[in-house]
């Protein structure tokens, strides 16, 4: 049995490999001698078990050779690869690995001599996983021989799980220079299906990237170790979800492997281990995006998510952006205390947040923010004024999502509807305004949410905007004016609308009636107007030469 | 306690006087003579029947109690007794098989039977119809049927309509010779034909015995008259004379008419003379008519023949045809009138354009534009005529009558020209026109010398003969006179590849005479696709390495836009085509053409409406342009430039914010700027480009961009610098022409003040160094101009008071109070579940009705096959019977017979 899965698995690996390797390396001539040096591998194979007695364990020794020789032929030491496999796999199960009572000395050395063989074979094999092409049937040999080590090398325990050859095989993965497919095989295949190697390969991730040895090389193995991390998306959420092992389950039953929380620790472990590390921005935008779904609920302790987060909020940009959610999963969750978030929060409302491509996770979390209805409401206003003053040069996507949201909290909180509506009663202030005028009381350079002075301000931008060039858009404004009877605006029908998307459902409109054309054909377009015809000139001649 | 039944049978029969003490011989004898006796049976039979009913306690049917709350029940409250008679089953059982009786049973007896006679005859089932009833029923009957069929005018059909008649004589009483027999008593002596009907003689046998007079006269009647009874070869006979004097008659009535109308018709031709006199106007033909004279036959007695009739009948139906056309009605204004209906046309156009410039949905009278579902749709267009009047000289006080004459004299043949200004919505009409306005077109559209050639005269469709070519046409002076009328860009490039491009004015030109719509139906079509080619057209020529003239552009979008007055939905969709392409494959990249084309479209549509079809997307893509692009080489500043002017043009008369706009105006300076800005003041994202573009300085002229410098190439050093320095020229000026543009809108210091500061940057000692003398008076103008602006803006800044709104009533919340509120109806708010429930029940009714009914049918039939077969039976068992007694009885007389025989035998053997 054991030698047969890998057999199937592998033949349509390798039918796929000789079609593409045979017809551009080599010539006709040498397929045979390929076929007699496999059909060599064979009988060997088939020579070791025949005699049933263990002089022909040397042939052992011959097919590791042949597997070593890596430069010759890699189809061949893949073959040997494989038979050796079988081969183990069958002495393992008949116990010749391991030390039974009254075994003679000679057999003893046998097994001493076998166990280094196997030793040797297993250095071979994780030679070979690292490279590309091969790696991927590799890495199921291995996953089968850990397997089986793991079910019959028992060394006189209940349970013993190969730690050793599985953080040997991880590793391997964690170097930089592996192939990512290997990687993305071991990490979908393996580690997000069977619990009990999750576990382990968490717990060796950890210790990696903690040795101080590999200091030079953190870079790559950062973003190796976030590939495999990365790729773990289901989350077990209680005990009766770890039920699925790759190796034979533990017969007791308060195995750490059967604890929620042990995997959970691994798990944090692993990541505090990875957040520890020096990153570039990319790589913690990634980590940012994932960690209100994948990483936060691994962690038996949120809070110590909290100087990852903090951190990247305070980077300002577009990493700040990701890192709310994360903040405010903590602060919801968790109870975290953010000094000065509001304020802090303010300042993320910078000239790019209309154009960034976060804008509408962006408003969707600031829709939460805010959502409360005991916020003062200086700082509503506030954030109100900064917004649009903001969508004086924002796109209409930009425009789309802010005009009904300042409509929601102005719902929400009425004082600041003096915003949009202000009457000066006093006969002093209407001859104040009459003579002098007014300046938007309004400071744009004001940091504090609470000292800006909007609220005695009024949305001028607003106003402005009901004569934007797009009609929809300006129709939009023009809610600020009407009366506020609607509830709500679903903020969601407004998020997502950038100028493609407008332009499409512009053009994608048939046209039903013929359109109006300009009555007056002008007379010039290009061309200066003649001196006496009395037209001026348009602004694009003005300014434009045409030759 | 109530008294027994038999003692309130008896009572109640004392009552009705049915019992009651008992009456002498005498009485009764009188009482029969009288005929009372006959009286009081019925009279007792109602009564009993009455009697029957009341004690009879299953005839009618109550509610066993009352209602369950009488309080709830507004009918004890009117008085009305709720428990009471409910239905009187007896009845209406007694009803329901009466009507299955009269329909199922018939139908169950005509089962499985085909054909049949259907008594159709009036009043034949209906017993309760006396005889003479059912005849004046069949009478009218029969009355009304011809009265329908046959016309009044039917000169074949004899008989006179609608009259009853006996062997061929009126039975109606007005005629003269016929008379009623109940007025004259002389009557049966004189008709002599009458036989009278069954009915007539019962009638009269009736008479007879009534009164003995009369009786005597029949018996006499029967004995004068001796040749009554005619045979019926003669009755027929006289029968036929007499319709033929009718005929004859009546014949000779007509030819009476005849003779009549004939002498009027004479007298004509006088009549015709004195009525021409008075009028010229053909006006005896309806005159003629009226008296009901064909016109073939007042000629024919006028003398005059047939053809030349015809004739001259044609002539003067042209004529007055003609008459009424040429009525001359402009010829009468004098030209300050005809300025000022211009000049009232344009103001209502104006107010037109500013109605769709709010985006107010358009008046319902304009019928050309069906009102559309969506809300943008509903906006409507205009022309994007002058921000008025009032600013511009109109057309009128140009001296220009209409834009066709202009277009004349500008040799740019076009226009739609073939549209007045008025006639824009019925295009419809001026097909009909005549062929010699035709060629006063075609003089209008053509020079002189191409208007002789044949082909213009007949349009490239007819057959066209040779005739040589001038000598100077065209540029060359090898322009061809006809071309085929390409329908496709290929198909135009095919075609316009001999013509020079400096003639390509004229051949399009040549083209729109050759295939103008109003020679030939098919024209109109090819004209459009012609049309949409040149759309393609004009980016192509735009896009080709070697930039043709502007002043030829310039005149073929003029084409265009004159041809898009009749074509409207084609250009605008070839030009949203075009759009469509710059947006899925090169939004942030616009080639030369695609410039070219977004101009065509500012200048073609109406770029001030608050919706319009092409102008929208065009602006959008700029726009997007403009905020998008992350500009990384000086052509990417210069695309930007020539949008925003563009943006600007299009915003002339409605003057619609661009964010956009703004933000690449003060991106483009910062990044020109010789020294970055300290702090980049607004609020707009900065790019800074890969490369430093940076203002170095040391060119000596400005100079304007072109669209040479949209296109990224290699440039030398002093040509980059040159190029430098006239994007910030231009973008400097922009942001004046947007000043301008904007001022006056709520947040201009807003959108303002950090461009100023902008400026500001740009003028300070650091850069002044470097940039041309000219470009520093210009920024230093625009500074001070913005500076101007702000603080008028300033001035006239103002809280906003946008809710001026009538306060909202308060919802109510008091509950609704029914007046006559009535527990038996449902009173529920929602109409909808209300008329559902309705229905509901009803529907619950009636199948429980018809269940019912159903149920009855089939006892119904059950009973019927029942009684059938037990029918059947019974008369099985009668014959049966029947023929077992005959042959019993045979049996008894034989064997009698055999018993007396032997008896006999045994006598005689004795």
């Amino acid at each position: 049995m054991p030698g047969t899965v890998p057999k199937t698995g592998h033949s349509a690996k390798r039918k796929r490999e000789t079609t593409e390797k045979r017809p551009s390396k080599r010539a006709r001539s040498e397929s045979s001698d390929d076929e007699d040096a496999q059909a060599e591998i064979l009988l060997l194979e088939n020579e070791i078990f025949e005699s049933n007695s263990k002089k022909n364990y040397n042939n052992i020794a011959k097919l590791i050779q042949i597997l070593n020789n890596d430069g010759d032929d890699a189809d061949d030491s893949f073959l040997a690869a494989i038979s050796l496999c079988r081969v183990f796999t069958k002495l393992i199960a008949a116990g010749e690995l391991e030390r039974k009572q009254g075994n003679s000395e000679k057999d003893a050395v046998v097994m001493r001599w076998l166990k280094e063989r196997y030793a040797q074979y297993k250095e071979g094999l994780l030679g070979l996983l690292g490279q590309e092409g091969v790696g991927v049937p590799v890495l199921t040999l291995c996953m089968k021989l850990l397997k089986t080590e793991g079910q019959y090398l028992l060394n006189g325990q209940d349970f013993n799980f190969p730690v050793g050859f599985l953080s040997e095989i991880v590793q391997i993965l964690l170097d930089p220079e592996c192939d990512t497919a290997v990687r993305e095989d071991f990490s979908r295949k393996w580690v997000e299906e069977y619990d009990d190697i999750r576990y382990y390969t968490f717990q060796t991730i950890a210790e990696t990237l903690q040795d101080d040895d590999i200091q030079d090389s953190r870079e790559g193995i950062l973003g190796s170790a976030l590939d495999i991390l990365t790729a773990v998306e289901s989350v077990p959420e209680s005990k009766d979800e770890l039920e699925d092992f790759h190796v034979e389950a533990p017969k007791k039953k308060n195995h750490a492997l059967y604890s929620l929380t042990q995997h959970k620790k691994r798990a944090q472990e692993a990541w505090l281990a990875v957040m520890k590390l020096q990153m570039n921005k990319e790589q913690r935008k990634t980590m940012l995006g994932l960690i209100t779904d994948s990483i936060a609920p691994w962690f038996v302790k949120p809070e110590l998510l909290m100087d990852f987060l903090t951190d990247s909020y305070n980077a300002g940009g577009s990493t700040s952006l990701l890192a709310l959610s994360g903040v405010f999963y903590l602060i919801q969750e968790k109870n975290l205390d953010y000094p000065s978030f509001y304020k802090k929060l303010y300042s993320l409302l910078d000239s790019g947040i209309l154009h960034s491509k976060h804008r509408s996770r962006f408003f969707r979390l600031l829709d939460t923010f805010l959502a409360s209805s005991h916020l003062p409401a200086v700082l509503v206003a506030s954030f109100i004024k900064r917004l649009s003053r903001l969508t004086l040069n924002a796109p209409p996507g930009g425009i789309v999502a802010v005009v009904p949201w300042i409509y929601n909290l102005l719902k929400k909180h009425p004082t600041c509807t003096f915003m949009i509506h202000r009457e000066t009663r006093t006969a002093e202030g209407k001859k104040i305004l009459e003579e002098e005028g007014m300046d938007d009381p309004f400071d744009m350079e004001e940091e504090d949410p609470m000292e800006t002075n909007a609220i005695e301000s009024s949305l001028w931008e607003i106003a402005l905007l009901q004569s934007h060039y797009h009609p929809n858009v300006a129709t939009l404004a023009k809610i600020i004016s009407e009366q506020f009877t609607k509830q709500s605006y679903n903020m969601e029908d407004f998020l997502d609308l950038a100028y493609g998307s407008l332009l499409e459902t512009e053009l994608g409109k048939d046209v039903k009636k013929a359109p109006v054309v300009e009555y007056e054909i002008p007379k010039k377009i290009f061309m200066k107007q003649d001196a006496e015809s009395g037209f001026e000139d348009t602004l694009l001649v003005k300014l434009w030469e045409f030759k | 306690m109530p008294p027994s039944q038999l003692k309130r049978l008896k009572a109640s029969l004392r009552e009705q006087g049915i019992v009651g003490p008992q009456k002498s011989k005498k009485q009764k004898k009188q009482n029969a003579q009288n005929g009372v006796n006959n009286e009081k049976r019925v009279q007792r039979n109602v009564a009993l029947t009455g009697i029957r009913e009341q004690f009879n306690p299953f005839e009618v049917k109550t509610s066993a109690r009352g209602p369950k709350f009488d309080v709830t029940s507004n009918k004890t409250i009117s008085g009305r007794v709720t428990k009471g008679v409910k239905g009187r089953p007896g009845v209406t059982k007694g009803l329901g098989e009466e009507n299955r009786r009269k329909t199922l049973l018939v139908e169950m007896q005509r089962r499985n039977k085909v054909g049949g006679i259907l008594d159709k005859r009036f009043g034949e089932n209906d017993p309760s119809m006396a005889p003479e009833d059912k005849m004046m029923e069949r009478f009218t009957q029969e009355k009304l049927r011809r009265h329908k069929t046959s016309s009044a005018f039917d000169l074949e059909d004899d008989e006179e309509a609608g009259e009853l008649t006996h062997m061929g004589q009126s039975l109606s009483l007005d005629g003269p010779n016929i008379q009623d027999d109940f007025d004259d008593e002389g009557l049966e002596l004189s008709d002599a034909e009458d036989h009278p009907s069954d009915e007539e003689r019962q009638r009269k046998r009736r008479r007879s015995g009534d009164s003995d007079d009369s009786g005597s006269e029949g018996s006499k009647d029967e004995e004068d008259r001796p040749e009554r009874k005619k045979s019926k070869q003669e009755v027929m006979k006289e029968l036929i004379a007499k319709s033929k004097m009718h005929k004859y008659e009546r014949q000779a009535a007509k030819d009476d008419d005849e003779d009549l109308r004939e002498e009027l018709d004479k007298e004509m031709p006088n009549l015709h003379e004195l009525l021409r006199g008075i009028a010229p106007r053909p006006a005896p033909a309806p005159l003629a008519a009226a008296s009901g004279m064909n016109p073939d036959r007042a000629a024919l007695l006028s003398g005059t023949d047939k053809i030349k009739f015809d004739k001259e009948y044609d002539l003067r139906l042209r004529q007055m045809a003609q008459d009424k056309r040429s009525a001359p009605t402009e010829r009468t204004k004098t030209e300050d009138e005809k300025m000022e209906e211009e000049a009232r046309k344009l103001q209502e156009l104006e107010a037109k354009r500013l109605r769709r410039m709010q985006g107010a949905p358009e008046s319902s009278d304009e019928e050309e534009e069906p009102a559309a579902a969506a809300e943008e749709d509903e906006e409507e267009d205009d022309f994007g005529f002058g921000s008025g009047i009032k600013t511009r000289p109109t057309m009128a006080e140009l001296g220009i009558d209409d834009e066709d004459d202009f277009i004349i004299d500008d040799d740019l043949v076009a226009s739609g020209s073939e549209l007045e200004p008025s006639d824009d919505e019925d295009s419809e009409s001026e097909n009909e026109e005549d062929d010699d306005e035709d060629a006063d077109f075609l003089k209008g559209l053509l020079t002189e010398e191409e208007a002789k050639r044949p082909e213009f005269l007949t349009g490239a469709n007819a057959p066209i003969q040779e005739t040589p070519l001038p000598a100077n046409n065209g540029v060359n002076g090898d322009l061809a006179y006809t071309f085929k009328c390409p329908e496709s860009h290929e198909e135009l490039l095919d075609v316009m590849k001999k013509v020079d491009i400096l003639d390509f004015p004229l051949a399009v030109q040549r083209i729109r005479a050759l295939y103008h719509p109003k020679l030939k139906s098919e024209n109109k079509a090819k004209l459009g696709h012609f049309a949409v080619s040149l759309v393609d057209h004009i980016s192509y020529l735009a896009n080709q390495p070697k930039q043709s003239p502007f002043s030829i552009l310039e005149t073929i979008i003029r084409h265009i836009h004159s041809l898009a007055k009749t074509y409207p939905a084609e250009i605008a969709n070839a030009f949203r085509r075009h759009l469509e392409e710059i947006h899925n494959s090169r939004a942030l990249a616009p080639t030369p053409g695609d410039l070219v084309l977004l101009t065509a479209v500012g200048s073609i549509f109406p770029t001030s409406d608050h919706f319009h079809q092409v102008v929208t997307p065009a602006i959008l893509t700029m726009a997007r342009y403009t905020g998008q692009k992350i500009p990384q080489e000086l052509s990417d500043y210069a695309i930007g430039a020539y949008l925003s002017i563009l943006c600007l043009q299009y915003q002339r008369l409605s003057k619609r914010y661009i964010p956009e706009l703004v933000s690449f105006i003060q991106n483009t300076l910062c990044v020109l700027a010789p020294t970055k800005p300290a702090k980049i003041s607004g609020n707009f994202p900065y790019h800074e480009p890969k490369t430093n573009i940076r203002i170095v300085g040391g060119t000596k002229a400005t100079r304007k961009l072109s669209l040479s410098d949209c296109i990224s190439t290699d440039r030398s050093e002093a040509q980059t610098e040159a190029l430098k320095i006239a994007i910030l020229d231009t973008t400097v000026q922009i942001l004046d022409a947007a000043a301008d543009t904007w001022t006056g809108k709520p947040a201009f210091a807003e959108v303002f003040e950090p461009t100023l500061k902008t400026l500001q940057h740009l003028g300070t000692k650091n850069n002044r160094s470097k940039l041309h003398a000219d470009v520093q008076a210009k920024i230093t103008k625009v500074s001070q101009k913005l500076e101007r602006l702000l603080k008028h803006a300033h001035l006239a800044c103002r809280p906003l008071e946008l809710h001026h709104h009538k306060p909202l009533a308060i919802k109510t919340s008091i509950p609704k109070f029914e007046d006559s509120y009535n527990p038996d109806k449902h009173y529920d708010p929602d109409r909808e579940r209300a008329e559902a429930s309705k229905l509901k029940a009803e529907h619950k009714r009636e199948r429980k009705g018809a269940m019912r009914e159903l149920r009855k049918d089939a006892n119904f039939i059950a009973r019927e096959s029942l009684r059938e077969k037990k029918e059947r039976d019974a008369a099985y068992e009668k014959k049966y019977k029947r023929l077992v007694a005959e042959i019993q009885g045979e049996e008894g007389r034989e064997a009698k017979e055999y018993e007396r025989e032997k008896e006999w035998r045994k006598k005689g053997k004795k």
